[in-house]
């Protein structure tokens, strides 16, 4: 009984101390990322390299799913409203569910997939591998240099991403109505524009801002959990991409409260 | 050349982020983020229902939003209202706003524009709003129905108790129906269980052979009387009937008549003619009166002047 308590007691607590570390570190984050002097010639460089890598590399494969995502998802959509005789909540469906939720929810989850479990192995491989010791023998600064630039590239990164998720669904959107509804893409765009709410796109952005920055972060974090060992890059990877996604629903429902009130 | 990773990295950069500040820049424009705006100010009782960003409507358009909700000096609730500065015409001294509280939907401030030539409203005055409250007045109007509907289950609950209660009506009448089955499984006929007495039955069916025969017998005469009718028919209508004799006679009749017509006129001339000659035999008369008199003075002159004849006389015409 007693060493069931304890295990209790000891889950709790590690818990609260890893939710501790892990707000300090975004603490120390949030003050490299305001701090002019973290943006040199170098940090720079790797931020144009993390965007690459991050946004402009995956690209033609985000277009293509964006599009096949927006065929499939906007036909199923528009067509239900139709069946459900609900043609006169086109613009709120579409500028309240997809638009606003489900374009974000799709491309963070793409990026976690492929750049939050990318970074997480390569800081967690660049722990075990002493390269981040390497970079505090020549007195550089390991958040300038390797954990600033990732995650301001996954910033920018998610909110430029899904503005071309939205895009190419507003694009499957104007192509489906017109089929189902025979709608005109200027009464596609006048319908949509009434319904979207301007504090509902600012709310989007910071949302988007949001979600780079916490699935780069959390990798980050969770990768340099990682001990000497090889052994400890696949629970250290495990423990960062499950903490991701906890990370996007927490987001996701935070957001939609915001958005209610 | 252009291959470098800082310009595709740059490239993309700006192409998204040129597209995304667009459609965010449309959107602003389209929903008036950047024009003009007046604010107004509302007083109400209560903040019941009164929220933020709730909106103001004219005609059911929305022309502007609550920004604010204050607590006022006097105790009322100060509601600042901003109206886009295009539709601010509308406002005017004396405009209603009314908090419009729907049984269904979110409330809003619904504008009732006055005369277009009063006074446009000061963004200085302070309106009072009217509450209009759906979900008291469906209530008010849902009442009677209430009490009907009380009523309706206080009957139903009567029904059922009477349906209950095994000395109930219905109850009764379920007694009485079976009780009435069973007699008429033991009856040979429904007379025989309304009546009771086999005697009655007897009479009653011995009644119904008579009428029967009545029947009969009144069915003979109508035919009698149908055959007689025929026959009189004839005697009206046939080709030598009453009617076609009657109808010559009235004919002739009508010929003879028309002739005595022209009769009657005729000798209605005749007494025209006669009542002329008449006016004649007055002027006649009045001559011969004349002539007489004449004649008379005559007489009288030859009595004068030849004296020997006694008995003078003269010849009229």
């Amino acid at each position: 009984m007693v060493t069931f308590i304890e295990g209790i007691g000891t889950r709790t607590l590690k818990l609260c101390r890893s939710a501790f570390e892990t707000l300090f570190f975004t603490w120390q984050v949030i003050l490299h990322l305001l701090d002019l002097k973290t943006y040199n010639k170098a940090t720079q460089l790797v931020i144009i390299t993390q965007l690459y890598f991050t946004a402009v590399q995956i690209l033609p494969l985000f277009i293509y799913i964006s599009a096949l995502m927006g065929l499939f998802l906007m036909g199923i959509v528009l067509d239900s409203i139709k069946q459900m005789g609900m043609a006169g909540n086109l613009g709120n469906i579409l500028m309240g569910f997809i638009f606003t939720e489900v374009c974000p929810f799709m491309t963070v989850l793409l990026l976690a997939l492929r750049s939050g479990a990318a970074l997480n192995t390569e800081v967690a491989v660049m722990k075990v591998s002493k390269e981040l010791d390497a970079l505090n023998v020549f007195r550089i600064d390991a958040f300038d240099y390797i954990v600033v630039p990732r995650i301001l590239s996954g910033i920018i990164s998610v909110v430029l991403l899904n503005g071309i998720f939205t895009l190419v669904l507003l694009a499957s959107g104007a192509l489906f109505s017109r089929m189902i509804f025979g709608l005109a893409f200027d009464a596609y765009i006048r319908i949509l524009v009434v319904s979207a709410d301007f504090s509902d796109l600012v709310i989007l952005i910071l949302k988007c801002a949001t979600f780079g920055f916490f699935i780069t972060l959390l990798p980050i974090r969770y990768g340099l959990t990682a001990s000497n060992e090889l052994s400890s890059i696949p629970i250290a990877v495990l423990t960062g991409m499950n903490n991701v996604f906890i990370a996007i629903v927490v987001i996701e429902v935070l957001s939609l409260i915001l958005s209610s009130i | 050349m252009f291959r470098s990773l800082e310009y595709k990295v740059g490239l993309f950069i700006l192409i998204t982020s040129v597209l995304i500040v667009s459609a965010i820049g449309y959107v602003a424009y389209k929903k008036d983020v950047f024009s003009r705006v007046d604010t107004y100010t509302l007083a109400s009782f209560s903040g019941e229902d009164l929220t933020e960003g709730m909106p103001v409507l004219l005609s059911g358009y929305k022309i502007g939003r609550v920004h604010a909700l204050e607590l006022g000096d006097d105790g009322r609730i100060l509601i600042r209202i901003k109206i886009l500065h295009r539709h601010a015409k509308w406002l005017r001294r004396d405009s209603v706003f009314i908090i419009n509280k729907p049984l269904i939907g979110d409330p809003r401030i619904v504008l009732s524009t006055g005369k277009m030539s009063s006074p446009p409203l000061s963004t200085e005055a302070i309106k009072e709003v009217v509450v209009a409250n759906d979900i008291n007045t469906t209530i008010k109007k849902l009442e009677p129905v209430v009490e009907r509907l009380n009523r309706i289950t206080i009957n139903i609950e009567t029904l059922t108790a009477n349906l209950v209660d095994p000395k109930g009506n219905v109850n009764q009448i379920l007694r009485h129906t079976e009780t009435l089955a069973e007699r008429l499984a033991r009856t040979d006929s429904l007379l025989d269980l309304a009546l009771g007495n086999p005697d009655t039955v007897s009479a009653v069916q011995e009644a119904l052979k008579n009428t029967e025969e009545i029947t009969t017998e009144m069915t003979r005469i109508l035919k009698t009387v149908d055959a007689m009718a025929v026959k009189s028919d004839e005697a009206l209508y046939g080709k030598d009937g009453i009617f076609p004799s009657m109808r010559t006679l009235l004919v002739d009749l009508v010929g003879k008549l028309a002739k005595l017509d022209q009769f009657v006129i005729h000798v209605n001339n005749v007494g025209a003619n006669v009542d002329a000659s008449t006016k004649d035999l007055g002027v006649l008369r009045r001559d011969i009166d004349e002539t007489i008199s004449t004649i008379n003075s005559l007489v009288k002159e030859l009595d004068r002047k030849i004296p020997f004849r006694k008995e003078p006389r003269i010849k009229l015409p």
